[in-house]
């Protein structure tokens, strides 16, 4: 087990555990829980294998909903954007060329953000659409997913460069 | 067998995908009352408009099935509507009699001129479904003509648009009676003679089926009076008169089976002529 995929597995559960313990409980404004384990899918290599990333993405989920007892949105909204991943990519960072081999190894802040922004912006709207799972609650829907996008965009950069101050270090 | 693993192998993400998503909805499924509910909606939803479509499909296909059913109910209640009809007409105290019994049978017209001076229509019922010459046929809004010849399964029909066939006819509110023709022109435009002057009349006057004949029972509605001529000399109405049914257009008939022709035609013979 060498040095990267111990630090992968130690994020995977430090996302987890913080996510289910603090965040979760946080409700910013009476209803916003900033969903900061998205940053592991943030964070795993651009160029490792997709397979296996989807399958992790499918355990966090998981994980994330079975210790917050909530029912299975999570999962489906990490899997999901962890299947369009590619796709995001592509359309934040350009051609084929000019994708960096991790999201660390990137100093382009436009095409940085705008890859959270849209990977944040699918997941929390494919999150409250199923937690809703409405055609009338379209607003409800909308409401929540551009205000807790932005608190989680924001924690997530943060906590981003932390990461990267950590590993410089 | 190469092939098929190498685009399983090929497509392993989107595989993989949708196998975990499957998993997740099962998850999502049992876990949550609420989305158990929705999920059950939507696809109640769902199956109810596929169903809908596939009913709507399998419908169109039926038609010609639903068509004959219908056509089956119609002579049902053509044959209670004629019942019903001959009694009303009727003084009170002959309320149970009918001029005779009789029984209808539903048929498709499959060939019908109108364009000659002597028209006549072929119907797809024969013999075998016990039609016989003579029969009266008659539509959902008047009368078509008498059956002429009959083969096993056909039987052609002499059309009210031959000038030949004259019908006993009278007014639906008084029973003076008189003969009704085709004037040779219009399929709708038919004239009717022999109503005597003293029977008051009015412009759009119904006319009925007289029943003096053993074809026609009593009552069937057929036209109306459009314009009428007092003949001073013979003392005789000349009415105009137009029908209820274009014989043109007709494309389902009833033909009306006397029970009792056979009695009716025996004691005929027996007049002197």
């Amino acid at each position: 087990m060498n040095r990267d995929t111990l630090a992968l597995c130690s994020i995977f559960l430090l996302l987890v555990l913080l996510q289910v313990m603090l965040f979760n409980n946080l409700y910013l404004f009476g209803f916003i829980n900033p969903m900061v384990y998205l940053f592991f899918i943030v964070v795993y290599r651009f160029e490792n294998d997709q397979t296996l990333f989807i399958l992790l993405s499918f355990l966090l989920g998981f994980a994330i909903d079975f210790l917050s007892q909530s029912g299975g949105a999570h999962t489906i909204a990490t899997l999901t954007i962890a299947f369009l991943r590619p796709i995001i990519i592509r359309s934040a960072f350009g051609v084929t060329s000019e994708i960096p081999s991790s999201f660390q190894n990137d100093s382009r802040i436009l095409s940085k953000t705008a890859f959270l922004a849209l990977l944040i912006g699918v997941h929390h709207l494919i999150y409250y659409s199923i937690v809703f799972f409405n055609l009338n609650a379209f607003y409800l829907i909308l409401k929540n997913t551009l205000l807790t996008s932005v608190f989680s965009l924001i924690l997530i950069a943060l906590v981003s460069s932390l990461y990267k101050k950590l590993n410089d270090s | 067998m190469q092939r098929i693993f190498n685009a399983l192998v090929q497509f392993r993400n989107p595989i993989l995908y949708f196998v975990l998503l499957g998993i997740s909805l099962l998850f999502l499924n049992n876990r949550s009352n609420f989305h158990q509910s929705q999920l059950h909606n939507y696809s109640l939803y769902f199956s109810q408009s596929l169903y809908g479509v596939s009913h709507r499909i399998s419908n169109y296909f039926q038609l010609k099935k639903i068509n004959d059913q219908l056509l089956q109910e119609n002579r049902a209640l053509k044959e209670l509507e004629l019942k019903s009809n001959g009694i009303a007409l009727y003084p009170s105290a002959l309320k149970t009699k009918r001029r005779f019994p009789f029984q209808v049978k539903a048929a498709h017209v499959i060939k019908n001129s109108f364009l000659n001076q002597q028209n006549y229509l072929i119907i797809d019922k024969g013999a075998k479904d016990g039609i016989e010459e003579e029969m009266a046929v008659i539509t959902d809004r008047g009368i078509i003509g008498i059956v002429k010849t009959v083969s096993e399964h056909y039987a052609s029909v002499i059309s009210i648009l031959n000038q030949d066939l004259k019908i006993n006819v009278r007014l639906k509110k008084n029973p003076a009676f008189g003969t009704l023709s085709w004037k040779g022109k219009n399929p709708i435009d038919f004239q009717v003679e022999d109503i005597v002057m003293n029977a008051g009349l009015e412009k759009g006057d119904t006319l009925i089926t007289g029943g003096m004949s053993s074809y026609f029972p009593l009552g069937i509605p057929l036209g109306k009076i459009t314009d009428f001529e007092r003949n001073i000399q013979s003392g005789y109405y000349t009415i105009s008169t137009e029908l209820f049914e274009d014989p043109s257009q007709v494309y389902y008939v009833y033909v009306i089976e006397n029970l009792e022709v056979k009695e009716i035609n025996g004691l005929n013979k027996e007049l002197p002529k």
